[in-house]
């Protein structure tokens, strides 16, 4: 059983997912000093949303951001958390270890290759961390094997 | 009777208990799952933090200022160059004559770029062909360079295309770096390379014959020379520039966005319009109407 919460807090994590990769869609496409950020030192969202690894097979990482944080919001919500289908369960822990991988090459791109953090974007990668660690915690649980069966059969 | 009905509920009990202990087993699994999965997360991530940390601190010039510069230079918004339009301070490129043969490799236009580190215009006119080449295909390895200290527009601020690759499902780009900002030497041209050289840069193209930077688009536009004044970047560094150019009122990115815009429409020419939202973009329009109407020496 899902504690009650838990559903709250990972659709409340999701769409503030949407709000501040919509911030940063919209900086993308007007400009990146749109950002309320440093441009100086270690904190640099200029430097890293102007970056070569601010695009990902030819598409803006922001764009793609919104993408899944809009998916993602749907898969979170409490009415996907009750669906009794099992697809969604399943596409809510595929989507957060694949999310998860992706924050990890853009952690280790703004360190390592470009030296420079945006701000924003580190607020996207905590909110997309905690939203893998309660995903791992509570949305295995509801993947029931048995049921997942019956859907295929 | 009593047997009959006993047998279910005692079937029904090992099978309830079965399912428990099934559900207890894999709660279990799961939060082994869960844990391994959050711990290798997080050592991932203070590994990636930590290594990033343990890497030296560049120079002024160093490798880290060079992605900057190339991220920044090859990532301008086309927003930006629409707002730029036609900018301010740009020399237009000349027209071939209809006869001369296309320019072409591996069936894609090509365009050929002929100069070296030293040179201030080469130095200058590789910011708006690194724009304009940029919204048809990807630069790697791009270098950060100044021209030389001792000629015209001392220290230009400029990347450099020695040692770079260019890929673009349209075009083509053979550039051709001779030599460093103090002169020792970089590329070799191809016999290929040599033979345009010594056809077009010359006369009526230029009144010096081997004059650099030289710039072919797939042979119907030539420029020797370059599109822009070096001497407008003199005090920046090539990330001042780079960063400029997200601002489309700055003077630099004017006259950079103005003549990319130039080169772009020059390069829709080759790919037949394509991409249609690069080439129909009104920048690209405004930037059109630099170009020449007349090849060199007449109609």
């Amino acid at each position: 059983m899902t504690p009650r919460w838990v559903p709250r807090v990972t659709f409340g994590l999701a769409l503030a997912g949407v709000a501040v990769a919509a911030y940063l869609t919209y900086a993308h496409f007007t400009s990146p000093a749109a950002l309320v950020c440093s441009d100086k030192g270690l904190v640099d969202c200029t430097k890293v949303t102007t970056s070569a690894q601010s695009r990902f097979l030819g598409m803006p990482v922001a764009v793609l951001g919104l993408g899944f944080w809009l998916v993602m919001s749907a898969l979170l919500s409490p009415a996907a958390w009750r669906a009794s289908s099992q697809w969604p369960h399943r596409a809510r822990v595929v989507l957060s270890v694949l999310g998860i991988v992706f924050v990890l090459w853009l952690v280790y791109a703004e360190f390592v290759i470009i030296g420079a953090i945006c701000l924003w974007c580190s607020v996207i990668h905590v909110i997309a961390f905690a939203e893998f660690v309660l995903v791992m915690l509570y949305g295995l649980d509801v993947i029931r094997p048995e049921a997942a069966m019956e859907e295929e059969g | 009777m009593t047997r009959r009905k006993a047998q279910p509920r005692q079937q029904s009990k090992k099978s309830s208990k079965g399912v428990k202990a099934r559900q207890t087993a894999r709660t279990k699994r799961n939060r082994v799952i869960a844990t391994t999965s959050i711990a290798a997360v997080v050592v991932a991530f203070v590994a990636a933090i930590a290594f990033g940390g343990r890497k030296p601190t560049p120079g002024a010039s160093g490798v880290s200022d060079a992605t900057t510069v190339a991220g920044r230079v090859t990532g301008v918004l086309a927003s930006t160059l629409d707002q730029v339009g036609v900018g301010q301070g740009v020399t237009p490129v000349e027209m071939l004559p209809p006869s001369t043969p296309p320019l072409t490799q591996n069936g894609k236009p090509d365009v050929f770029y002929y100069g070296a580190e030293y040179c201030p215009y080469c130095a200058g006119q590789r910011w708006p062909l690194t724009v304009a080449l940029s919204r048809f295909g990807t630069f790697s390895g791009l270098g950060i360079t100044t021209s030389s200290s001792n000629d015209t527009a001392p220290d230009t601020p400029t990347v450099s295309y020695h040692g770079s690759t260019y890929t673009s499902n349209y075009l083509v780009f053979s550039p051709v770096e001779l030599q460093t900002r103090t002169g020792e030497t970089l590329d070799t041209p191809t016999p290929a390379q040599q033979d345009l050289v010594n056809t077009y840069d010359t006369a009526p193209y230029t009144t010096n014959p081997g004059a650099i930077p030289l710039l072919m688009i797939g042979n119907r536009y030539i420029q020797i020379g370059s599109s822009i004044d070096p001497a407008s970047l003199a005090g920046m560094t090539q990330l001042q520039v780079a960063t400029a150019l997200s601002d489309p009122t700055a003077a630099t990115t004017q006259e950079i966005g103005g003549a990319a815009n130039m080169f772009t429409a020059a390069l829709c020419q080759l790919t037949n319009g394509q991409p249609v939202d690069v080439c129909t973009a009104p920048g690209v329009k405004a930037g059109g109407s630099l170009l020449p109407a007349a090849p060199v020496g007449g109609p």
